[in-house]
């Protein structure tokens, strides 16, 4: 028994890694996607090529190579970071290319006649996409940010090939240890409770903007 | 009397298309206009280079005589840096054939959004200004209704209200009434006759011609990009001396 509190206490060490890898990721990545997303709806061809390019990249390749290419690739070329910093920033621009393409689809839903209108009543760009586009791109955008926001939570176990002491990499060496299964359990519980909060917090706000169609 | 828009030799193309191939005219206050004419011949075109919804090639647009685009020793269109069009458009209100209203805002919410954000008006004197408004279209007990939750014609009127809302010197109405059912047109028709009973200043593109012989004080008859008759009613309806308005007649009525 004290040994499967023991096993517990070390895992939730790993959780409070997850949650700060989980954390830094959705505070950075959503703005920088907001703002790619922008810019790649400007009519400024070198952005838009630029952006393009990193999102096909970043969307391209294995988040498990590019977070070893980050980690253990890139000393090669004479920059190295520690295996947090390695951690955020790959898993900061891995997100932020999702979540661009998810903004730019959501801003592209809603009909030019919205844009019309606006111009037409006499509102500038800015107040445009403040006050009538970016509130009706939401309502397409939430659920497949929702979906990114649990994918992420069981994404950030690949962190463990960085040797990041998360949930994933002290449940295995818990398990290794012990020569039992339990670790791997309180692993699955932990991600399900992340997971189902998650998922309930989306439900909620999706919930919010079902009050026109 | 005082005149709101002129224009002068509008040219506008789409790529190798040429939609306006050259177009003069001028609305003064309290005029009420028609434009008729075939499908593609530019209707839709002219009246959004009148509020910069579409970039016109060349020509001279302006505004109760300010310049919003000048037509340079060329003849190309040079417009005003887009903060003052988009200043002066405000004061040109625009109803569109499918509403194009706000459907995350309720009617009222529709009505009052530029008021405040566009001309810094007070909440509650947006409200109060909207309030009458929709009396006005029929629709005070559908204030906090969402647009989905009206039918065509209602849609129409609370999109005739929110231009008003904004204090236009000009309403311009494209098709207000192709996309109802014929059973929502009339209550449509009506609010339109009644701001004409006050006199605002009207360009209306429509096909319905009992409507636009009965209201307007001209008519303008475009066909290919060109206007082809400006005159009164009856010039169109009684008299039609070019062979096309009679084509078109027969065609529509
Ligand atoms: N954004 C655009 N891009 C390319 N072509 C366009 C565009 N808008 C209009 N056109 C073309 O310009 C021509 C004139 O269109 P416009 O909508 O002004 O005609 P209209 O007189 O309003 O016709 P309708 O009675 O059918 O509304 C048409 O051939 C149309 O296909
Ligand atoms: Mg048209």
């Amino acid at each position: 028994m004290e040994n499967l509190a023991n096993i517990t206490l070390f895992i939730l060490q790993g959780a409070v890694v997850t949650l700060k890898i989980y954390s830094i990721t959705i505070i950075f990545s959503i703005p920088l996607g907001m703002l790619f997303a922008m810019g790649k709806l400007t009519k400024i061809p070198p952005l838009r090529w630029i952006l393009e390019a990193y999102t096909w990249v970043f969307r391209g390749t294995p988040l498990l190579l590019q977070l070893l290419f980050v980690y253990f690739g890139l000393p090669y070329l004479g920059m190295e970071l520690s295996r947090e910093m390695a951690a955020y920033v790959t898993f900061v621009v891995n997100y932020a290319a999702y979540f661009t393409e998810i903004f730019r689809a959501g801003i592209q839903s809603v009909e030019k006649g919205q844009y019309e209108a606006a111009k037409a009543l006499g509102m500038n760009f800015r107040m445009t996409m403040r006050r009538i586009i970016i509130p009706q791109a939401i309502k397409v955008i939430l659920p497949p940010t929702g979906n990114e926001a649990v994918t992420l939570i069981k994404d950030t176990a690949l962190a463990s090939v960085i040797a990041l002491a998360e949930i994933l990499r002290n449940a295995k060496s818990m398990v290794s240890r012990n020569a039992s299964i339990e670790g791997y359990i309180i692993a699955a519980i932990l991600y399900l409770i992340m997971t189902f909060v998650i998922i309930n917090i989306f439900k909620h706000i999706e919930k919010r903007f079902a009050y026109y169609q | 009397m005082e005149e709101i828009i002129r224009v002068e030799n509008l040219h506008k193309g789409f790529d190798t298309l040429k939609v306006l191939k050259g177009i003069d005219f001028t609305v003064k206050r309290g005029e009420i206009i028609s434009v008729i004419g075939p499908s593609g011949s530019g209707k839709s075109t002219l009246l959004r280079c009148l509020n910069h919804l579409e970039v016109a090639d060349k020509g001279s647009i302006s505004f109760e005589n300010n310049y919003i685009a000048k037509a340079d020793a060329t003849g190309k269109a040079i417009y005003k840096r887009n903060k003052e069009v988009i200043k002066i458009c405000s004061n040109i209100g625009m109803v569109f054939q499918n509403f194009n209203l706000f459907p995350h805002k309720s009617v009222l919410g529709n009505i009052i959004e530029a008021p405040i954000m566009v001309k810094g008006k007070s909440k509650k004197e947006a409200v109060k200004s909207a309030e009458n408004l929709l009396d006005k279209v029929g629709l005070k007990d559908k204030r906090d209704s969402y647009p989905y939750q009206l039918s065509g014609g209602q849609k129409q009127r609370v999109a005739i209200a929110r231009a008003l809302a904004m204090d236009p010197e000009i309403m311009l109405f494209d098709e207000p009434t192709s996309a109802l059912d014929p059973e929502l047109i009339g209550e449509v028709l009506q609010v339109i006759k009644n701001l004409a009973e006050e006199r605002m200043t009207m360009l209306i593109v429509t096909h319905e011609m009992n409507f636009a012989r009965e209201i307007s004080d001209r008519i303008i008859f475009m066909d290919d990009g060109k206007i082809v008759v400006d005159g009164v009613p009856d010039d169109i309806f009684v008299n039609p001396e070019h062979p096309r308005i009679k084509t078109f007649l027969n065609k529509v009525l």
